[in-house]
């Protein structure tokens, strides 16, 4: 049986990460349905259970400052309303400046979000200790600070997002690959699936550091590009350090979690195409412990526990994608967020279930619509903060 | 008495020495079972479990420095060293109350999340409790250099028997052979280079080109990172005791057979006098041994063989074959246990200072999982192991299994085993591969199934001590729909400690497998991930530059 143009006859969102429960959520509260979430892994294998929790509203673009702001709203009150404590601590964001251009950087970051109503402060370099104890300030010519930002721990809010959707009603399929995009009209009719056909007149696809795969397998070829990306995490200590700390110079990021580990990563250049098992690298473990030691000294003997690794779903411009694809109709994005899909999920999902829906949505439509790459490039915003 | 060659040091401001070589543990335990920490969540009393530098139950501060644990640590002169995590002290923490307030566990995924406006006061009084030590003082240190890396024909990873035969006979062929080993490496054989104290902590699968194609990255302590680059890997790892679950199984005086020996070195007497060993097998009789005189009873949980029977028949050891121990109970240290026959029976107590776990050996097999070795699960062992081919080749070619990591746990057939893998590397004609026993359900599954049907109860089953995660979260994650070692890991928070799961991982597959009602390998286990012991970041920071990945 196909659906006709106009049917609803299901929604069908790939990806069980937090952009695709996110989505389903808000999607089952509006009454939309039949909703069917597809994962080809289990629950956390993918980026949303591999990242390091960062949730920040320091941005370049106004708007991607608004969606993080309406963020950390939802996680300040997601405990209450999911009934599974997430830990979102707010113990602020430290960007840190080693030259000119990049304070010339975070100053135009801290303008943005102040003029967005926030208490960003831009520092000097004798500040910085203050905030971060231990830290070497050797080097740094400057940093930004927003006390707002903060981290969670992401496991907690799958759970919480998992059982709030089953509740709705959703129809939740682990295990389950999609082999095709089923399409009439230059609009979707429905998947192929390892476990037999679904009928859908809707499809989104939140499916992370795979989205790009999934897109080409319905003929839309994106720029997305999957980057593998390393974390590690130490022993435990006493808590020392409140913020999450990013240095712009490496892209070297850390916190320290509820638990006492110090948690993060760095930028590097690494070849694209080895997704099978995401391997860890000695180069990550010897680059990581290299830039951690020189900035934090004292913790120059504490062990690393672990390593692991994941994908960032890239763009070129830094910005997500969000939107029905003008090519296909019924084919949302909700990809695209380059590592940082856990810090937007709440306000991004939201605007890709209004897309859904057909509600007025208040994101400007060429800035997150997959078009913008389709076109000749004009001057459209680029967000510059890509890392931490 | 202490001799002229004794170092001196202090513990807790009193003062004390060591012969060169001693542990930190050693001397602390010729005094006496020492209490040295209390756990992460709880602060329940812990004293060593492991002895093999793996548990969080016996780290200390050293001069400042927190989490360097006693039984690996070799005291330098002049070291202060402080216990820390407690107060006013480990076996006296006021904190410990925790244990008490929140005696069926504290739900911490569900729990602190009303009123909004006292999160932040919870965040501060949670967050505190993380951690076993402060961060060391700030001091200047100079930037990390790179150290050149070892270039080799064969690494061989574990220098016990196995290890050592598979070196010896490789070198007397004229290849240049590495032997590292996480202890002191006995009588070198000739020609081969020996890496003391050191740890393969992160072997990644082979690259494709190049004359030497794994890069293993190793740990010497204390401090040292190295990087081998070798065209062969013998992987002679061992094995280790494992853990068991019961009510209160994270007691001081509960111990592993490795814990038992790391107090003990030598012929000295151990920080026991009349222990309950568990096990009936060859490891049991190991530990009738060696510490019969200082032993109460023998529980095991299936059948007890002949040779422990013998053996104990000589001393005045009690017998209880395919028994349950359901608990351990005292004021801090264990004092009682509760047994119970699974032929049926009344409940009955026995008095005991210590709890000796020689029931089960597992195989230091994390290199394998992360070198991308095919592992089955072998029943028989409760635990995965290579799938080997001719001359205990794993499917990783150029990658050899040998001795205890590769399941063959009798001195003979290990040595067999080391023979055959270094004369496949020599181009030999290689033996008839070692028969490994034929595979049976494991018997610990029963074992578990009959125990879980007793209520845990006025005490804690810790299925995770390092995060002190109970074996009711296991439960609780399974009656909500959560699935499989990984996502229970996750969900739980089970394995993600100092230990890395290596302690509570295979309990859990096992009690998960009976939970879910389906086999071990479909509940599946965890990647392997690197380090595989926790290694500083200096000692990673002066790594070489490794190869550029292959795709």
């Amino acid at each position: 049986m196909s659906a006709g143009p106009g049917a609803t006859s299901g929604i069908a969102i790939v990806g069980a990460g937090i952009i695709g429960l996110y989505t389903a959520y808000h999607l089952a509260r509006a009454g939309a349905g039949p909703i069917t979430v597809l994962d080809r892994g289990w629950l956390s294998n993918g980026a949303s259970g591999r990242n390091g929790g960062g949730v920040r509203q320091q941005w370049e673009t106004p708007a991607t400052v608004r969606l993080a702001r309406e963020s950390v709203a939802a996680y300040r009150r997601f405990g209450r309303e999911f009934g599974f404590n997430i830990w979102f601590r707010q113990g602020g964001y430290l960007f840190l400046a080693e030259s000119e251009p990049e304070l010339r950087h975070l100053s135009g970051v801290t303008s943005t979000i102040r003029s967005e109503g926030l208490d960003g402060k831009l520092l000097r370099p004798e500040e910085v200790p203050h905030y971060a104890p231990g830290l070497d300030p050797g080097g740094l010519v400057g940093g930004s600070y927003l006390h707002s930002d903060g981290t969670l721990y992401p496991f907690p809010a799958l759970w919480a997002l998992n059982e709030a959707v089953v509740r709705e009603g959703v129809n939740l399929r682990m295990g389950t690959e999609v082999t095709g995009i089923r399409t009439e009209d230059a609009r979707v009719t429905g998947l192929a699936t390892s476990a037999g056909p679904l009928v859908a007149s809707v499809v989104v696809n939140a499916a992370g550091g795979w989205a790009g795969d999934l897109s080409a397998l319905a003929g839309l070829p994106t720029p997305n590009h999957a980057t593998r990306h390393e974390i590690l995490a130490t022993e435990p200590l006493k808590p020392f350090l409140d913020p999450m700390v990013v240095r712009l110079r490496d892209g070297l990021y850390f916190s320290q979690t509820m638990r006492g580990e110090i948690v993060g990563g760095l930028t590097m250049a690494h070849p694209t195409g080895t997704r099978a098992g995401m391997p860890s690298s000695s180069a990550f473990l010897r680059a990581m412990s290299r830039a951690l030691v020189g900035l934090l000294p004292s913790i120059r003997h504490l062990g690393v526990l672990r390593a692991w690794s994941g994908f960032y779903d890239d763009t070129p411009d830094g910005l997500p994608v969000i939107g029905e694809d003008p090519r296909l109709r019924g084919f949302f994005h909700a990809n695209g967020f380059g590592g940082h899909g856990f810090m937007l999920a709440p306000a991004a999902s939201r605007r890709v279930a209004q897309a859904i829906l057909g509600e007025r949505s208040d994101l400007d439509p060429g800035q997150f619509s997959v078009g913008r790459f389709l076109t000749p490039p004009a001057d459209r915003p680029v967000e510059g903060l890509q890392l931490g | 008495m202490a001799s002229s060659r004794a170092v001196p040091f202090t513990f807790r401001g009193r003062r004390g020495s060591v012969e060169p070589g001693e542990t930190l543990l050693e001397h602390l335990a010729s005094r006496g079972l020492p209490t040295l920490q209390r756990s992460i969540r709880y602060h329940r009393p812990r004293a060593p479990f492991c002895g093999i530098g793996h548990c969080t139950n016996c780290l200390v501060r050293v001069n400042g420095e927190p989490n360097v644990r006693a039984c690996r640590y070799l005291p330098q002169a002049g070291d202060s060293v402080t216990t820390t995590n407690a107060w006013p002290s480990p076996e006296h923490d006021l904190m410990g109350l925790l244990d008490v307030v929140f005696l069926r566990g504290l739900d911490t995924l569900h729990g602190f999340r009303r009123p909004a406006w006292a999160t932040p006061v919870f965040q501060r009084i949670v967050r505190r409790l993380a951690g076993y030590g402060p961060i060391a003082a700030a001091s200047a240190a100079a930037p990390p250099t790179a150290t050149a890396p070892i270039d080799l024909d064969v690494l061989v990873i574990g220098a016990g028997p196995a290890g050592r035969q598979a070196g010896h006979r490789l070198a007397d062929a004229g290849r240049s052979v590495g032997l590292l080993d996480r202890g002191v490496i006995a009588a070198p054989p000739d020609r081969v280079a020996l890496f003391p104290r050191t740890t393969a902590v992160f072997l990644p699968p082979p690259h494709s080109g190049g004359d030497r194609p794994f890069e293993a990255v190793a740990f010497e302590e204390p401090d040292r990172g190295r990087l081998f680059r070798v065209r062969t890997v013998v992987l002679a790892s061992g094995a280790y005791d494992a853990s068991l679950l019961f009510t209160g199984n994270d007691r001081p005086g509960v111990m592993t057979a490795d814990g038992a020996l790391s107090m003990a070195p030598g012929e000295r007497a151990p920080p026991f006098h009349r222990a309950l060993i568990v096990g009936g097998g060859a490891r049991a009789a190991e530990m009738l041994d060696r510490f019969g005189a200082h032993t109460e009873a023998l529980v095991a949980p299936g059948p007890i063989s002949p040779e422990v029977t013998r053996r104990a028949s000589g001393l005045s050891v009690a017998l209880y074959p395919r028994t349950l121990l359901l608990s351990a109970s005292g004021r801090g240290r264990v004092r009682h246990v509760r047994l119970l026959s699974r032929g049926g029976g009344p409940e009955f107590s026995v008095a005991v200072d210590a709890i000796v776990l020689a029931h089960r050996r597992l195989p230091h097999a994390q290199l394998l999982f992360q070198a991308g070795a095919q592992m089955e699960w072998r029943g028989t062992a409760g635990s995965y192991f290579p799938v080997l081919g001719p001359g205990s080749q794993t499917t990783v070619p150029g990658l050899y299994a040998v001795g205890e990591v590769a399941g063959f746990s009798d001195g003979v057939a290990a040595e067999a085993s080391a023979l055959a893998a270094a004369d496949a590397i020599l181009g030999r004609n290689v033996p008839s591969p070692g028969v490994r026993a034929p595979d049976a359900p494991n018997e610990l599954v029963g074992y578990y199934r009959d125990l879980l049907r007793f209520p845990a109860g006025l005490g804690k089953q810790v299925a995770c001590a390092c995060e002190d995660v109970l074996l009711e979260e296991l439960r609780e994650a399974t009656a909500r729909g959560y699935r499989g070692l990984e996502v229970v890991k996750r969900y739980t928070g089970l394995g993600t400690g100092l230990c890395q799961g290596r302690y509570c991982l295979p309990e859990a597959l096992l009690i998960l497998s009976i939970l879910e009602a389906r086999s071990p390998p479909e509940v599946g286990y965890i990647r392997q991930r690197p380090p595989v012991i926790p290694t500083p970041l200096s000692a990673l920071a002066e790594l070489p530059e490794p190869a550029p990945e292959s795709t």
